[in-house]
């Protein structure tokens, strides 16, 4: 099953167990929540969910729910998912009730995971999700890579984890050591990378056993870092 | 020869002038004799120049009408003058209210002062500390106050009483300890406590021997953490630390199923029944935590203080157990309330848990020297304590010995009786 993407430029694969159906969280659960926003392609990137998934569930003992759910960032929903990861290519322009909710969101103590999937600071997503995220929750800046973030479970004394997307050229060309990050207190609101992790952790669960070493650690670190800080 | 009616008038006369003689004597005497009081002595007007008599002569029984509670100084005069010999009972003209007022700061870190007032309803009660008002109850009754600052003494003040109190001492506000698995309900009880000014330290359950840890981690104990919260199953490898941290003064929240751990049974106010929904929708209504599901308390242990109820079942009760406190709380999801409640969810959340945790909190106390000494908390039982209940009002006692009475009599009669004797010689040509 496949569908385009409203771009027509990408392919994407839909996986329903991940990607399916609205899923509200029960009793002690952690759901991986999508953010679907008005403009752009918010469902680029439908395998990373199941991978992180996965990953949480096999690094960590935290009851996790099999599946993702997807919320719309103009919901009520929105506040009963306090992690939410939001990415896509294409120009984000957020509703005034999509602005508002991100920044009571943030307020209130819930975490935006951006992540830009074009890997490209010229590019439409970064351009204009910085705007946006600006003008909802306030200025991103950098975010030392000595931040608990780094060492929540998995420990990267370096800062992000370099993605594949970035050593070998694609995008603006760019290795970028640091995350960007709003602030609410000495806590994350707003997460922003431009490191494509969304291309990264692009993939069915079960190729991990390809890899010499599990890319995936880093969102296992997010999703700890929201749920203990 | 005078005719019988003329020696009459002259007889008349001469009784006149003898009472004026009499009266001016008696009137002469009174202003001269020994200030020496016998019987009942009444009060009636200026009730400090009445002391200072009482002080030089008392009287066996003194009795004094009052319209208010006296000041302290007043009332340790009374009672003064009743343990030197004499009798003091005290009648008020009019209801004195009974109130109280204390001053004592919060178990929470945001230094306020709990100002806690208790007057009879139906008086006007007014607040201020020495720097001006601070607030009006209209109706009196009970009230509590929260003060980010106080200047000096705290005033409550009424028609009949002024109370006045201080916050005398300070507190010693130790970390709180919070244990419980990775999970909203850590995250965001972590963050209430942290935001509304907490030191936390917290042990966090990630994965089997792994824990996310802030603070200081060290023995459970009272020099360590005012309170300690159990937000799961994670406590269970400190219950035995836990309850013996409790037995020795230390404050404990069990929340939601957590209280099911064996090594709470024997300090946990109650039992743990079936969960129960929230109702759908209510978070965000003006009682939003009938929207939270929990563990409600069952078998509440016969200590057990049950603090809230909902829908016929406690969802929060607390009991003492030695020299701590332990509470069970029965809501175990109280991050949806932070995250989906009204405008002020948020807000009401983190002053939620700042309050439960101060409730219980181990907090030592250390006496300060706030300079205020005219400490009154509670005029009418001071009153009572100092001259006993008031006695019935007596006016025809009151009338008998009141010696400006006797006075104006005395006067009246010379006045009287000479103007008589005048007005009888003038008359018939006498001089």
């Amino acid at each position: 099953m496949s569908m385009t993407s409203r771009a027509g430029r990408f392919p994407i694969p839909i996986c329903p167990a991940s990607l399916g159906s609205r899923r509200f969280p029960t009793l002690g659960e952690f759901v991986f929540a999508t953010a679907q926003y008005e403009s752009g392609d918010w469902d680029s990137a439908p395998l990373v969910p199941s991978n992180l998934i996965d990953s949480v569930a096999r690094y960590t003992s935290l009851p996790v729910a099999p599946t993702g759910a997807i919320v719309s960032l103009a919901s009520d929903d929105l506040f009963r998912f306090p992690l939410v990861f939001l990415t896509g290519h294409l120009p984000v322009r957020f509703t005034d009730g999509e602005r508002a909710n991100v920044r009571r969101f943030a307020d209130r103590g819930g975490m935006l995971f951006v992540d830009d999937h074009n890997h490209d600071i010229d590019g439409a997503f970064h351009k204009t999700a910085i705007e946006e995220l600006s003008r909802a929750v306030g200025p991103l800046s950098q975010l030392p890579n000595t931040h608990s973030i780094y060492t929540a479970f998995f420990k990267f004394p370096d800062g992000p984890p370099n993605t594949s997307h970035e050593l070998n050229g694609w995008g603006d060309n760019l290795v970028h050591s640091h995350l960007l990050a709003t602030m609410r207190g000495d806590r994350i609101a707003v997460l922003y990378s431009n490191k494509d992790y969304s291309s990264e952790w692009g993939y069915h669960p079960d190729n991990k056993r390809f890899l010499a070493v599990d890319n995936t650690k880093f969102g296992v670190n997010i999703i700890v870092y929201a749920l203990t800080r | 020869m005078h005719s019988r009616a003329e020696r009459l008038r002259r007889i008349a006369e001469h009784g006149a002038r003898v009472v004026a003689m009499v009266a001016l004597a008696a009137l002469l005497w009174r202003a001269i004799r020994p200030p020496v009081a016998s019987g009942v002595d009444v009060a009636r007007g200026d009730l400090r120049s009445t002391l200072e008599r009482w002080t030089v002569a008392p009287a066996p029984e003194m009795r004094v009408t009052l319209d208010a509670a006296p000041d302290p100084r007043t009332r340790d005069w009374l009672r003064a003058l009743s343990r030197s010999g004499g009798l003091v009972r005290w009648s008020s003209s009019r209801p004195i209210a009974a109130a109280a007022v204390a001053a004592e700061p919060a178990a929470e870190p945001n230094g306020v002062t709990r100002v806690r007032l208790a007057s009879a309803a139906g008086e006007p009660v007014s607040v201020a500390d020495d720097a001006g008002a601070l607030d009006t109850l209209p109706r009196g009754g009970p009230a509590e106050l929260e003060l980010a600052v106080v200047a000096g003494a705290v005033h409550a003040s009424a028609a009949t009483f002024n109370a006045t109190t201080d916050a005398r001492d300070s507190i010693v506000l130790r970390p709180v300890l919070v244990l419980g698995a990775a999970g909203w309900d850590s995250k965001f009880t972590i963050a209430a406590l942290e935001e509304r000014g907490w030191r936390v330290a917290s042990r966090v359950r990630v994965a089997p021997n792994i824990d996310v840890t802030q603070g200081p981690l060290g023995t459970i104990d009272t020099s360590s953490y005012a309170a300690v919260v159990v937000l799961d199953s994670t406590g269970a490898s400190s219950s035995a630390e836990i309850a013996r941290y409790a037995r020795t003064g230390g404050g404990v929240i069990l929340v939601g199923s957590s209280a099911r751990i064996s090594g709470f049974g024997a300090i946990a106010p109650g039992k743990v029944s079936a969960r129960v929904a929230g109702v759908a929708g209510a978070i965000a209504s003006a009682a939003p935590r009938t929207g939270l599901g929990g563990f409600p308390v069952a078998s509440p242990g016969a200590d057990a203080v049950l603090l809230e109820w909902r829908d016929g079942v406690a969802m929060i009760a607390a009991r003492r157990v030695d020299a701590g406190r332990v509470m069970q709380v029965g809501y175990d999801e109280s991050w949806r309330w932070r995250m989906a409640g009204g405008d002020d969810g948020a807000a009401a959340h983190r002053e939620w848990w700042s309050h439960l945790v101060a409730a219980v909190a181990y907090a030592p106390l250390v006496p300060r020297n706030s300079g205020v000494t005219a400490v009154d908390e509670t005029p009418l039982a001071s009153l009572v304590d100092a001259l006993g209940p008031a006695t019935p009002t007596n006016d025809r006692l009151a009338r008998r010995t009141d010696g400006r009475r006797v006075t104006w009599i005395l006067f009246t009669l010379t006045v009287v009786s000479l103007l008589g004797d005048w007005t009888s010689r003038r008359l018939r040509g006498a001089r």
